[in-house]
């Protein structure tokens, strides 16, 4: 269990733990975009900078990203000096000149005291920062239907040939960790459109409502999910749940609360 | 997506000669982008199939290099450089008389496919400054008068 000092405060944490966990179970904030619990850090935002040192170490410590470097015993992290605020605004700073239109980064921009970008603002402004968490959850979610395209000044994040991706299943795992809402989709009439494909939603059998595609109920199938499973909704699967608990604390039997369900 | 697409022969020899995983990607790229001048978008679907790699990865991966190559290339690859040694010396003249005679300009390939001209920003050769480069071969102190000899001379093979 390594022991650090972030901001001057020790702090204890279990072995693995990256900086960045450290710091925030030490109090401090550190903005980041890229990073998200459920995903392998990568680095790729830059905003989670820190500043570190080590006892024996002479001059300057050393800006490393906070979210993929490993916590070490007698680590001196500063998080907020004047050298790591300068590097983390020049970051902001690029941002903002890429995503001029998007609260998020007006938002970090206004954080960092930044009015107006620095840099010539992007001529074809979008909501995409490049973060990677919608091609990473993709990935994590075995589908991999979207990846980064091109690089440079045109990178951007795009299904193959930029068509409708035949291998989404329309799950809106990629939505749903966009950090500034860029990945639009929409669902009427039980049907779910995203990255220009459409999806037929399949019903909850217990309130109705569309709650999953087609195209996901086969793949989780394919992958073993059992039936009963893909029949409710969540809201639905919790009031069973709380019935079922009900009745159990009432000490009704569960198979006799099924039965008459 | 093996249907009717004799083009698809060509890929076969490719893949065989490595492993179907995904560490191959790259260098069958490379081998297809020699075969074919480019990367058809059938093609590389067969590729994502083979190589059990998803298809976007195929295509960040294809969209990433600047070897590859999303539209047909031309039969020989002409690059000017514009390195400050040949601007100075006049690297553009040399892309106006192309553009003139091949009516194709950087980025672009030639309506019958025989040329596709490119643009780089230094060969290393600034003494022979302007360079150009048909093919493999390099022609140094190029002179817009003699284009028409570098093309019709040729340039011995590929030069990816």
């Amino acid at each position: 269990m390594p022991t650090l000092r972030v901001d001057g405060v020790r702090v204890t944490v279990p072995a693995g733990a990256t900086v960045l966990a450290a710091a925030r179970a030490a109090g401090a904030e550190i903005p980041t975009l890229c990073h998200h619990e459920g995903l392998e850090p990568w680095g790729g935002c830059r905003l989670c900078l820190v500043e570190i040192s080590k006892p024996g170490w002479t001059g300057e410590g050393k800006i490393v990203t906070s979210c993929n470097y490993p916590a070490e015993d007698g680590l001196v992290v500063r998080t907020s000096g004047e050298r790591v605020v300068a590097t983390r605004r020049v970051v902001v700073d690029l941002l903002l000149a890429r995503c001029p239109g998007t609260p998020l980064v007006q938002r970090l921009a206004r954080e960092h005291g930044i009015e107006e970008a620095s840099y010539e603002v992007n001529p074809e402004p979008t909501d995409c920062v490049l973060c990677g968490l919608c091609t990473r959850a993709c990935d994590r979610m075995g589908v991999s239907a979207i990846a980064s395209v091109s690089r440079g000044a045109s990178r951007a994040i795009a299904p193959p040939f930029n068509q409708p991706p035949p291998d989404c299943i329309g799950c809106l795992a990629c939505a749903e960790v966009c950090p500034t809402g860029h990945i639009a989709w929409s669902e009427a009439d039980g049907r779910r459109t995203i990255w220009g494909r459409v999806f037929e939603m399949q019903r909850c059998e217990g309130c109705g409502r569309p709650h999953l595609t087609a195209a996901q109920a086969g793949w989780a199938r394919a992958r073993g999910a059992a039936e009963q499973d893909l029949r409710l909704c969540d809201a639905c699967k919790r009031e069973q749940l709380a019935r079922t608990l009900r009745a159990v604390s009432r000490g009704e039997t569960v198979a006799a609360q099924a039965a008459a369900s | 997506m093996t249907l009717a697409c004799p083009e698809l022969t060509r890929l076969e020899p490719i893949l065989a000669r490595y492993p179907a995983r995904e560490e191959s990607l790259i260098q069958v790229l490379q081998d297809v982008q020699r075969a074919y001048r480019y990367l058809p978008c059938h093609v590389l679907e067969q590729v994502a199939a083979r190589l059990h790699v998803p298809l976007a990865r195929v295509f960040s991966v294809a969209t990433f290099y600047k070897a590859f190559a999303l539209t047909p290339q031309g039969e020989t690859t002409i690059q000017v450089c514009t390195g400050t040694a040949c601007h100075i010396r006049g690297a553009e003249r040399l892309i106006d008389e192309l553009r003139d005679r091949l009516g194709a300009g950087p980025g672009e390939t030639t309506a019958d496919r025989r040329f596709t001209i490119r643009t780089v920003n230094c060969v290393g050769a600034c003494a022979m400054a302007p360079v150009l480069i048909v093919g493999d071969r390099y022609r140094g102190n190029a002179k817009p008068a003699a284009i028409g000899d570098y093309l019709s001379e040729g340039g011995g093979g590929h030069a990816h």
